[in-house]
């Protein structure tokens, strides 16, 4: 009896234990795709998630930038120390294996997902019809942004455009087209003309209007040469610039004071906060002491600096000029010419002076905003697009003067230089002026690199006799970087490689 | 549990046996015995009621030895225990009892005190006590001088003999001169005296801590060493608390064969890591599991509490625990209480330390002509010290960093008990001021273990532990490559020598080319990083006999692990006078609750076949908590982190939750025949809430066989030969630490920024696998124990092949969608290597010299991999801007992975393949190209680049081995002991920083080569910006070393002098650890380790040093 009365015990007792037992997992503070879209609030989330890795250091944070700014004839290696990868892309000798390429590559398509998981998971949600196509229209213009600079960078690529939930189901595709990813690009541009709001509350930029998305649209069609609807679309910003908010700023130095934050000449503009920096690298920029002084009192890198004759093919006269290079800074307290700093180059100014109150010693985290677009851009996107159309019209004429018209403010001080460009040019002198205009009034803000390719200049600018920064081994292979090479192992139907690597 | 925690003590009702006393001579005599009488009753007054039939000898005088406190001794030999009687008595007193059941078995028995001795009538059995003292007497005592009852004392050769009293005295008549008197008693060695005609023989009798008859824990119980078929290592608590460790993982350092431990680094409070038989995975964790008295994942008490480490190591071992039982499984028991006089003992030791050895850097003159020289190669015409004569020595950095450090170590235990409660309580208090400035670590914990015998049926015990410890940690690995960065020991090597600790002000001094990093000494001193931890760690059991041979054992467990981390970095630094100081405080809560519930049922069938089953259910659970705040713009820097609030720059707060369950089914079974053939087979079925949808559940099996060759007839008559045992055993275990919530498909609230404002977004994280399942480890070994001598020589061998399969790896995916990985089940790694093992009794007579000796060949190597090959580095990048480690199949995991160097440019070389370099640089090898399909040829291409990246070295050693040597002489006893690791590679990424001749920081002598157009005939390069922070074979280095671990003399008081003081045990010692290490490797230390992961291995950068260390102690029993 006795041993009866213990075994049930037992018995009981281990029923109990199992009873207990579940094994399925409710983690809190993570966030489950199924169950995620339920509100508006998630909407909104999900569409932020794209700004997330976009404001990254793999993108505009640092790594897309200065790839950019490499590549180009406008910028070099300063401190010959720094990384390999850099190096390799100023002189065109990166391979497959480049960290910068392998680095880049998979944050755009993180950026697309997260875009693709709002566009997917919005229309399920029940909230008001206009601000959920709204919203799918921002998130398709973080996607377009993406997918024009990478084919812009690649060339072919797979256009994913779709939340993908089970990856192997597409791990066998191929590349798509250049011809189609523009055509995509452009749906979802156009989507942007037609539900996104002309302004947000409080000025804010680093969300898509109307008019960044016509901007986006003029930019896209004069890479694709297609100038009558790049003009068209361009125009369409400028006539409505007052609706949307644009215009240019008084001092051109003004669009490099960090502190600033929101201005009227930003169309589309990446949002950096300092003192609120994520995970890294969320959130995290460092262009600012990437262009600083080495051993000074900034504390910066000296790892990109301008091109050696970049300096003198600015006019002295050039208010510009002045803003974008830096020719001395202080070193422990004493202001030196650039020929006493680490290392002797003329450096860029745009981002290591004002970096904003909450930017770190050296600059890191840094408040800039970084531009996707700014009105001056359009303005001159505007007279080049007309130009290439036709022959300059007035239009042209008044878009590249008011560009002008600005740089002619010295500070506060009213100068005369650069005078307005007098009617009467041909296509072709019109042509180089509006180009010239683009290199100075854009310089080392990455534009130029797309310039250069798109006008097929490379050759010119790299190996011929007025080069800043000759590469004598610069091929026209060179206008596509190389596709990961792990990438390419993982599915060999994007092969072929980009030719030349 | 092992049996030298069944030591008698002074007081012989006291004494204490568990299990069985055997002893092996002319006779064997067994002790089976439970003592349930209190003190002073002697049973040779009590009176018996036995009504059976048909049963057993054996099973009367087991029903007599319940009813009193009699002892029975016995042999085998002598009669037929088994055999049946009938037994009728009331009121009848033991000699009635016995003379009824052992009537007509030629057996006769004596009665002292509580001891009954059956044996031949032939045998003449004489006990001191009855008889007057004429031949040769004498007192037997244990190593400490606690007499010994219990003791058989023999002649040799004959059958004559007796067994000592309480206080360790026995004598014997009939003594012939020339006699040897063998003395044996269970757990210790025998001794075997020659009488040589005195009167008086006194013995000290030696702990075994060897021998077959051992008994080791095994998972969910214990068992004969002769009758284990797997693999298991111990060690002993004389060797876990032979020199002042931090832990046992420490301690058990070259004690066990297949067992690797490798210390991180040798900052005070860091654990070392642990590989038994390798690293069996990746991505999981390869730490082995440790089970504390039962309590699977519990926390390992402070080692001076621990009676012995078993180390599971075969499948057969291990695959009881499962999915966890794949890295190996660490058992843990703890000391515990014996009845009998309450037994106190101090043990302290107080230890001196020092870094084994500098860096030789260059001085302040020295420093300034590289700089110098840097500059100009560089372009510059001016240079930053123009008058470099005047800097001198300058200041050398690390005599302003490295203290003598000190390290004390108490522990006070208390034990004792009575037969029904029995308790060992413990306090320690561990404290250890680091030989780096401002590094200390302090360990105050106490154990508490209680058994309660309730009645025959039902015993209960509760195990308490807890610890509290107390770290002022250094930042020695260094963070990015910003001002705030820096680590003390990289600082110290790097700093300019040209400066002192303070200027003219009272501030700090910071670099005065380059960035304004602090020194190494503001570094130390200013920045804090506090860390306190609780551990509480109780786990009750209750075992009940539910029939005859089937007992229930139930424990309920529960740790609580709490931890605050706060750091508070001042405005004094350059990272806190960025943002006007930064504080932070972080807090850590886990739980773990654990249910163990099984049933033992052993059963000897007949003579022949004996069996014992154990199955079992356990449920556990985890908990863990965790939240963070920080701030930055202090008001003051004295609030430290102590008044966040008092700070205006907010940052966002983290929190989060983790949480896992397992439930268990366990089951193994034990066959043994004849003693010849032994078979095990175990079982475990696991679930666990970690893994997918689709595989909750999975089943664990192993079987094993074992053959006593010594035991069959022909090897039966091989004097020589003590034991002879082979075993073969096969099984799959697993590994479930990957972490939670891996299987699920999850976005991750993110932030991002709006108007300078942080707004919430969220992002996809992970893809979801149903599939994901448990890694397992299929392992076959094939093991040998030889006993030669009687077993003054013992030798084990073993062979294993482990091959991990279904390895949780984070599989490539096509990036194009968006996630770069997907934890699944691909890939696969082997282990596979022989371990051996030899103890032997070199002397046994007045000076004795016993050696240990161990020595492990593993081999590791990826079979295959999804994706293909994985690059990746591990230091931050301003260190090295190339990937340092590969993952390739074919290859051992974390494989160095770099260019060849090959010399130094000189003038007039050809530059094409490495345009751009200039003499002076380093010179890469061209070994490899492309072909046309892209692909690597192998064949030079006249380019050296990012291609030619092969693999340069191999962090694991091609073997490990320990050897120990104790040697003692009337009261001296001398401990040496060696341990060393040969043929693993190191990369130095110190050296790497230092020696790269393009920062702006100080370097170590070689810089004095450095590449000139007048010294050419070199292999250290110019110093230039130029110079890369690549991986290169130039910072591979040989990590082999041997290492003189523990050289200690101790010195034990013994006669009159410990009566005086009322002591009973009084050692004093002196030792010295980690005296001499010899190795070609540069840096501080060979054994550190950058980063701990199965994929980091053998990578020194700024790492804390390991000490050399002089220690006295002291043991003192009461």
């Amino acid at each position: 009896m006795e041993k009866i009365k213990k075994i049930s015990i037992l018995g009981l007792f281990l029923n109990f234990m199992l009873a207990c037992t579940n094994l399925d997992e409710e983690p809190l503070g993570l966030l489950a795709p199924q169950s995620f879209f339920k509100t508006q609030s998630d909407a909104e989330a999900a569409v932020m998630g794209g700004y997330s890795w976009l404001a990254s250091e793999y993108l505009y944070g640092r790594k897309l930038l200065v790839t950019l700014q490499y590549a180009s004839d406008m910028c070099d290696i300063g401190d010959i120390g720094t990384a390999s990868r850099r190096i390799e892309i100023n002189n065109f000798t990166a391979n497959s294996n480049n960290e910068m390429v392998s680095n880049m590559w998979p944050i755009f398509y993180q950026v697309i997902s997260a875009a693709n998981a709002a566009i997917s998971g919005i229309p399920g949600i029940d909230m008001n019809e206009d601000y959920k196509n709204q919203l799918i229209a921002e998130a398709k213009m973080i996607r377009a942004l993406c997918y024009f600079y990478m084919v812009r960078l690649w060339g072919d690529i797979p256009y994913i455009g779709e939340f993908i939930t089970d990856p192997n189901a597409i791990k066998d595709i191929t590349k798509t087209p250049v011809s189609e990813i523009y055509e995509f690009i452009i749906a979802d541009c156009e989507d942007g003309v037609k539900y996104l709001p002309d302004t947000y509350p409080k000025g804010i930029r680093s969300r898509p209007t109307k008019g960044s998305a016509k901007t986006m649209l003029a930019s896209v069609y004069l890479t694709l040469k297609d100038y009558t609807k790049a003009a068209q679309y361009a125009e369409d910003v400028i006539n409505n610039a007052s609706a949307y908010g644009y215009d240019l700023m008084g001092d051109y130095q003004d669009l490099w004071k960090a502190d600033l934050g929101n201005h009227k000449e930003q169309i589309w503009a990446v949002d950096f906060k300092g003192s609120l920096q994520g995970n890294y690298p969320q959130q995290v920029d460092f262009m600012a002491p990437m262009t600083g002084v080495r051993d000074a009192d900034m504390q910066g890198w000296s790892a990109l600096v301008a091109s050696p004759g970049v300096y003198d093919s600015f006019d002295d006269r050039d208010y510009r000029k002045k803003v974008s290079f830096l020719t001395e800074t202080s070193i422990k307290g004493v202001l030196v010419p650039y020929t006493q700093f680490r290392w002797p180059r003329i450096h860029i100014a745009k981002w290591c002076l004002y970096p904003g109150s909450s930017a770190t010693k050296d600059g890191t985290l840094s408040d800039h905003n970084y531009n996707i677009y700014r009105y001056a851009e359009v303005l001159l996107i505007a007279a080049e697009a007309i130009n290439e159309a036709g022959a300059p019209n007035a239009k042209a004429y008044e878009y590249i003067n008011k560009v002008r018209a600005r740089a002619r403010n010295f500070g506060g001080t009213q100068t005369n230089f650069p005078d307005d460009l007098q009617s009467g040019m041909s296509q072709s002198e019109f042509r180089a002026a509006v180009r010239e205009e683009r290199r100075v009034e854009l310089a080392f803000e990455w534009k130029r690199w797309f310039d250069i390719k798109r006008w097929d200049i490379g050759t010119e600018v790299f190996t011929g006799p007025n080069s800043y920064e000759p590469h004598p081994n610069f091929q026209k292979s060179h206008y596509l970087l190389p596709l990961p090479q792990d990438e390419l192992d993982r599915n060999p139907n994007l092969l072929p490689q980009n030719p030349g690597y | 549990m092992k049996k030298n925690q069944f030591f008698p003590r002074k007081r012989w009702w006291y004494f204490v046996s568990k299990l069985l006393l055997c002893m092996k001579l002319t006779i064997f005599l067994f002790v089976i015995s439970i003592f349930a009488a209190t003190a002073n009753s002697y049973s040779q007054q009590s009176r018996f009621n036995l009504h059976y039939e048909n049963v057993t000898i054996k099973e009367v005088l087991n029903e007599i030895k319940s009813q009193s406190n009699l002892q029975f001794f016995y042999s085998n030999d002598d009669f037929d225990i088994n055999r049946k009687v009938n037994v009728r008595v009331s009121d009848a007193s033991i000699e009635d009892v016995l003379n009824q059941i052992l009537r007509e078995m030629g057996v006769s028995y004596k009665i002292s005190d509580n001891v009954v001795i059956i044996s031949r009538s032939d045998v003449k059995w004489s006990f001191g006590k009855n008889q007057q003292s004429f031949g040769v007497k004498g007192k037997v005592t244990d190593e400490n001088g606690v007499p010994l009852p219990g003791v058989t004392v023999v002649v040799k050769g004959t059958v004559r003999g007796t067994i000592t009293e309480v206080n360790g005295h026995y004598s014997l008549p009939d003594i012939k001169a020339n006699d040897i008197l063998v003395f044996s008693f269970v757990g210790m060695r025998s001794r075997e005296i020659e009488v040589l005609g005195k009167t008086s023989v006194d013995v000290v009798l030696e702990e075994e801590t060897v021998g077959i008859e051992e008994v080791v824990a095994i998972g969910y119980g214990t068992m004969k060493k002769s009758d284990l078929t797997g693999s298991v290592a111990s060690v002993s608590a004389t060797d876990l608390a032979a020199y002042p460790a931090l832990g046992a993982t420490q301690a058990i350092q070259g004690r066990a064969s297949g067992v690797m431990v490798t210390s991180k680094n040798g900052e005070p409070g860091t654990e070392p890591r642990v590989r038994i038989r390798g690293g069996t995975s990746i991505n999981a964790s390869s730490d082995p599991l440790y089970v504390v008295d039962g309590f699977a994942g519990g926390t390992v008490p402070a080692p001076e509490d621990i009676q012995s480490i078993e180390i599971l190591k075969d499948a057969s071992a291990t695959a009881i625990y499962g999915s966890r039982g794949a890295n190996g499984v660490v058992l843990v028991t703890t000391k515990s209480g014996i009845a009998g006089k309450t037994r106190v003992e101090l043990n302290t030791s107080y230890s001196v330390q020092e870094i084994g050895k500098t860096l030789d850097m260059l001085n302040g003159q020295e420093f300034a002509e590289l700089m110098n020289d840097m500059y100009v190669n560089d372009g510059l015409t001016t240079v930053p010290y123009p008058d470099p004569q005047q800097y001198g020595k300058g200041t050398d950095w690390q005599d302003e960093i490295f203290r003598t450090g000190i390290l004390q170590n108490y522990q006070l235990s208390v034990s004792g008990g009575k037969e029904n409660i029995k308790f060992y309580t413990s306090a320690n208090y561990y404290g250890n001021k680091g030989s780096i400035i401002n590094s200390d670590f302090n360990r105050i914990s106490g154990l508490t273990n209680l058994d309660i015998s309730v009645n025959d049926h039902i015993k209960l015990g509760t195990k308490m532990n807890f610890i509290r410890t107390t770290r002022d940690g250094l930042r020695t690995q260094e963070a990015s490559g910003s001002t705030t960065g820096t680590g003390v020991i990289m600082a110290a090597l790097k700093f300019e020598p040209v400066q002192g600790i303070y200027n003219e002000d009272g501030s700090y001094t910071r670099h005065k080319i380059g960035d304004p990093h602090d020194n190494p000494v503001a570094i130390a001193k200013e920045r804090e990083d506090n860390t306190v931890a609780d551990v509480f760690q109780g786990n009750s059991y209750a075992e009940i006999d539910l029939l005859k041979n089937l007992i229930f054992r139930s424990t309920f467990g529960v740790q609580i692990y709490n931890s605050r981390n706060g750091q508070y970095v001042p405005k004094t630094l350059t990272g806190g006078e960025i943002y006007g100081g930064i504080g932070s405080i972080s807090s850590n809560k886990n739980t773990v609750l654990l249910n163990e519930n099984y049933l033992t049922y052993n059963k000897e069938l007949n003579e022949l076949n004996k069996l014992s089953l154990m199955a079992g259910y356990s449920y556990q659970s985890y908990r863990s908590e965790y939240w963070n705040a920080s701030n930055r713009n202090f008001i003051s820097d004295s609030f430290s982190f102590w008044n966040l609030g008092g700070g205006s720059n907010y940052q966002s707060a983290s929190s989060s939750l983790t949480e896992w369950e397992l439930a268990s089914f366990y089951g193994r079974f034990n066959y043994n025949f004849a003693n010849k053939y032994l078979l095990t087979f175990t079982g475990r079925y696991d679930g666990s809430s970690r893994f997918g949808a689709n595989n909750k559940w999975a089943f664990f099996p192993s079987g094993a066989l074992a053959w006593n060759v010594k035991e069959e007839s022909f090897l039966k008559d091989v004097s020589e030969l003590s034991h002879m045992k082979v075993r073969v055993s096969y099984g799959l275990t697993g590994n479930t630490e990957i972490g939670s919530y891996k299987s699920l498909a999850l976005f991750t609230p993110s932030t991002t920024i709006q108007d300078g404002s942080t707004v919430n977004a969220v992002i996809p994280y992970t893809v979801a696998n149903d599939n994901l399942t448990w890694e397992s480890t299929a392992q076959s070994d094939f093991g040998i124990d030889i006993g030669l001598f009687d077993e003054r020589l013992i030798f084990t061998a073993d062979y294993y092949y482990k091959k991990t399969s279904d390895l949780l790896y984070n599989v490539p995916l096509p990036e194009y969608s968006g996630f770069s990985t997907s934890l699944q089940n691909i890939g696969s790694v082997e282990n596979k290597g022989w371990e051996f093992a030899l103890t032997t009794v070199n002397s046994n007579t007045a000076i004795k010299w016993n050696t240990n000796f161990n020595i492990s060949f593993n081999r590791n190597k990826i079979l295959k991999l999804a994706g293909g090959d994985v690059l990746y580095m591990t230091v931050p990048g301003h260190i090295n801007s190339t990937y340092s480690q590969i993952l390739r199949e074919g290859e051992v995991v974390g494989a160095f992975y770099g260019w060849v160097t090959d010399g130094i440019y000189q003038q007039g070389d050809d530059f094409s393949a490495e345009a751009g370099k200039v003499p002076g640089n380093i010179k890469y090898r061209d070994v490899n190209g492309r072909d046309t399909n892209g692909k690597l040829d192998g064949k030079p291409d006249g380019v050296v680049n990012s291609d030619d990246r092969i693999i340069i070295g191999n962090p694991h050693p091609d073997f490990i081995f320990g050897f120990n040597n104790e040697f003692s002489y009337k009261n001296f006893d001398l401990n040496i002991f060696f341990q060393g690791s040969v043929g693993n590679d190191m990369l130095n990424y110190t050296r790497l920083e230092l020696d790269r001749l393009a920062g702006y920081n100080n370097a170590t002598k070689d810089a004095l080569r450095r590449w000139t157009p007048t010294n050419t005939d070199t292999d250290v390069p110019m110093a230039s910006g130029a110079n890369k922070a690549e991986v290169s074979t130039r910072w591979v280095e040989d990590g082999s070393y041997i290492r003189l671990k523990n050289l200690s003399l101790g010195y034990n008081v013994q006669g009159n002098i410990l009566k005086r003081c009322h002591l009973s045990k009084f050692r004093v010692y002196v030792s010295a650890q980690n005296l001499i290490t010899i190795t070609k490797y540069t840096g501080y230390d060979p054994e550190v380790s950058y980063s701990d992961s199965n994929t980091n291995v053998g990578l020194d950068y700024g790492s804390y040093p390991n000490v050399k260390s002089l220690t006295i102690g002291v043991n003192i029993g009461l």
